[in-house]
């Protein structure tokens, strides 16, 4: 694949999306921890208020993630290689982006329900899009990760996995393969 | 190679490497400072929340489980402050292993005495 900046340009840049990246993994990670804490509170309360500390913490991250990738999108731009169909945003920041909008969207809708129905059980209908959501931002995080990190190691700055099915994963990436042949 | 407009000498193709220093900006590996205070302050964020959980509302977050919070959270924030540190310098002639130790062991005590003399 062509360099369209100087190499060092590019590294540089990447890494800069790479902390983002970090950020938003640590992120991620605390929402994960907070299922668990949310969920045990909801086994012994059931709904109390939006204002409740495991839904601070719960929701905070619906408005941060968004908000955070919709950053490394603004700062993707920066990295030509890195651009979707159409010199578009990339694919993978796409789906990562709606899929937390859609959490944070939901955060209303969730709201709105429970001003009726005090039910907090995982699979009530409106906590459907907070999963759904997050599905989807997942697949597209996971994507533009290894895009970000397939173009480090093409680059020489990353040293490339050494588990087959990882390295396979770079592979496809490297060659435009990761989400379709059809979309880079 | 030809440069983005506004860098490079103007159309007769070459570039200097001052043109892409100018166009990287702020290295990665001299961002260790920021990163450190990035990690500090969400520490001290992740802390107030959790002391609003205990102080706030302990019916439905009791201190322990505001200090169970507060450790996990402090360690997923380390990893991923050792982790920005070491990535972003790592292939440049930068260490700053004293600075991210230093950090660390602070951050321990930090929560160390956090979960033993804070809270109800």
């Amino acid at each position: 694949m062509p360099a369209l900046i100087p190499k060092e340009v590019e590294i540089q840049r990447l890494k800069k999306i790479w902390l983002i990246v970090i950020a938003m993994g640590s992120v991620a990670a605390s929402v994960e921890v907070d299922n668990f804490v949310d969920g045990s509170l909801h086994q012994t309360s059931i709904r109390d208020s939006a204002f409740t500390p495991a839904h601070w913490w719960l929701y905070s991250h619906f408005i941060t993630l968004p908000i955070g990738w919709g950053m490394a999108a603004v700062y993707d731009r920066k990295v030509p290689i890195l651009r979707g169909p159409n010199n578009s945003m990339n694919t993978g920041l796409k789906m990562t982006i709606l899929g937390y909008l859609a959490t944070m969207f939901t955060i209303g809708v969730n709201e709105m329900w429970h001003f009726w129905f005090v039910e907090e059980i995982f699979a009530v209908p409106n906590h459907w899009m907070f999963n759904m959501g997050v599905v989807v931002a997942f697949m597209g995080a996971l994507a533009y990760v290894v895009r970000v990190y397939a173009r480090l190691v093409e680059l020489g700055a990353e040293t490339p996995g050494e588990n087959p099915y990882v390295a396979e994963m770079y592979k496809m990436a490297l060659e435009g393969k990761l989400y379709s042949r059809a979309i880079p | 190679m030809t440069l983005p407009k506004g860098f490079g000498s103007g159309g007769t193709g070459g570039s200097s490497s001052a043109d892409v220093e100018r166009m990287i900006g702020k290295r990665v590996e001299n961002m260790t400072g920021m990163i450190t205070m990035s990690y500090w302050a969400a520490l001290i964020a992740t802390f107030a929340g959790t002391a609003a959980g205990y102080f706030y509302y302990p019916w439905a977050y009791p201190t322990a489980s505001g200090h169970f919070a507060f450790i996990v959270l402090a360690i997923i924030e380390a990893i991923g402050y050792i982790f920005c540190v070491k990535v972003m310098e790592e292939g440049s002639n930068k260490n700053s292993n004293g600075i991210v130790g230093a950090s660390i062991a602070g951050s321990v005590v930090f929560v160390l005495v956090v979960v033993l003399f804070v809270g109800r």
